[in-house]
Order: C-alpha cells, then structure tokens, then sequence
C-alpha cells in the first residue's frame, strides 16, 4: 500500500497530549524518518494540539481534536482538525528568536517551533467538514 | 507512572532540580511551582538537571523564561546540564543556548557557579 492514513479523536485536555506525542513520533518513525526526525515531530505535533486545546477551546475540555494521519511516499503529513476558533494563515506571526533572547517573556514560542521542525506547517478550513484545520508537513529524506 | 516526576537536590550548596519524564502543557504547572519554590525560597541560582528530563515543550521552556529575569536581577542564575540530544535540539533551534548556560554534566555546572556560591 503506496498510501495509508488512520485518525485518532482526543477529547481537548491536556491529559492526552503525551498520547498522540507518542502517537507522531512513532508514526514518523515508520514513516522511515530517523530518531531526530521523529521527535521534532512529536514537538511540532505537541505544540500544535496544545495550541487548540488553549487557544481555540480556551481551555475546555468537553471538546474534540481530530489528528489525521497521512503517509506517501514523500512525505508525512498530521492534519488536525478541531471546532474551536481558527487561525488563519494570515494571522500567522512567528517571534524573532533574537528580540526574544534580548527580551525574555512568555508564551509565543509554539508556532516558531512548528515551524522550524517542519517543512511545512499551513492554517485553514477542511473543505469537506468546514473545521479547522492545522496541517504538518515533514518530508523523508 | 506519571508524565513528570521533580527531585530537589542540594548538592555542595546550590539548588539542583531534576525533572522527569515530559514537560508540556499538562505537566508544566508542577515544574513551574518546584522552580518558583526554590526562587521564594531565596535560591537564585539553580541548576537544571536534565538527564532524565526526555521532553520538554514550549510550554516548558516559558516556565523557565519566566523566573530567568528575576533570578539574574538578583545575582543568580538557571544553568542547565546533561540535555539529551532531543531536549537540546529545542533550546538551541530557538537560540536558547545563547541565553543559558549548558554543561555537559552536572560537575562542570557546579563548577562553574562555585564562585558565586562562595561571594
């Protein structure tokens, strides 16, 4: 099978991100990427329902996430899919790690890791189900 | 077991903590409270052991953002050693790595605080 994919549906607390932490690392890992790889998506994939669960439930747990799974041949890809309030690709601001060194504060690291351990990492709406979705894009090299 | 276990050590004088297992959204307020714990308490430098520490997300890394200017304001310091390879990948992708200090293993950081312990 040149193409495979399997979903998993966590309600939207906190308790479960170690689950599909493991979850994306292992996916990675058979999806032929190295150890390194693999955790840098395990990261990303953290960060990213962690985002959600915060951000777009505001922290309610009576929710639900959605992590679709897609392997090719060239690439993995973690779609997930939520009802909360959405972040559009526009709305995108990553922190410039220097003035964050030269200023230290909270919060606002999650996107900029995303992004650098990913290839791709893309905002929008699933036009099937009008949810949002975030995407994860991590080539195999 | 559970996803984050805190051990506070005193090792020649200097506070060292020693987390456990993943640091994330879900963990980070018990990691919060034991560093903030050891600020109240006086202890300003502090010694991040992080042999046993496997992940730590954003979320970590803001609880440690967070104490950072108060410690400095008051002549201590976060140091941090033994980060396995994925652990350092985050701290120094985001340029951390200038921010802290990293030793390769708990002795070299106490080492390197001695001075500051003995003024």
């Amino acid at each position: 099978m040149d193409h495979a994919q399997f979903r998993l549906v966590i309600p939207s607390q906190t308790r479960y991100l170690n689950l599909v932490t493991g979850l994306a690392k292992r996916a990675a890992l058979v999806a032929g990427m190295d150890d390194a790889a693999a955790a840098k998506v395990s990261i990303a994939v953290d960060e990213a329902v962690t985002n959600i669960i915060l951000h777009a439930y505001h922290g309610e747990g009576d929710h639900s996430v959605e992590l679709e799974l897609r392997f090719t041949s060239a690439a993995l890809e973690i779609h997930i899919l939520h009802s909360g309030q959405g972040l559009r690709q526009d709305q995108v601001v990553l922190p410039d790690p220097k003035e964050y060194i030269r200023h230290p504060r909270k919060g606002g690291l999650g996107l900029l890791l995303m992004s650098r351990f990913m290839d791709e990492v893309r905002f929008g709406q699933d036009s099937g189900s009008g949810r949002n979705e975030c995407c994860l894009i991590k080539k195999i090299s | 077991m559970s996803d984050l276990s805190i051990e506070v050590q005193e090792v020649d004088g200097a506070a060292v903590l020693l987390p456990a297992g993943f640091i994330n959204a879900h963990t980070v307020r018990d990691f919060e409270e034991a560093m903030e714990a050891l600020v109240k308490a006086g202890r300003y430098t502090i010694l991040l052991d992080c042999r046993h520490l496997t992940y730590i997300s954003s979320a970590g890394l803001g609880a440690i953002m967070g104490l950072i200017e108060t410690v400095r304001e008051h002549g201590g310091d976060i140091l941090l050693s033994n980060l396995q390879a994925n652990v350092y990948a985050i701290f120094d992708t985001l340029g951390f790595t200038q921010l802290y200090r990293v030793f390769g293993d708990q002795a070299q950081a106490l080492a390197a605080i001695q001075p500051q312990r003995q003024a």
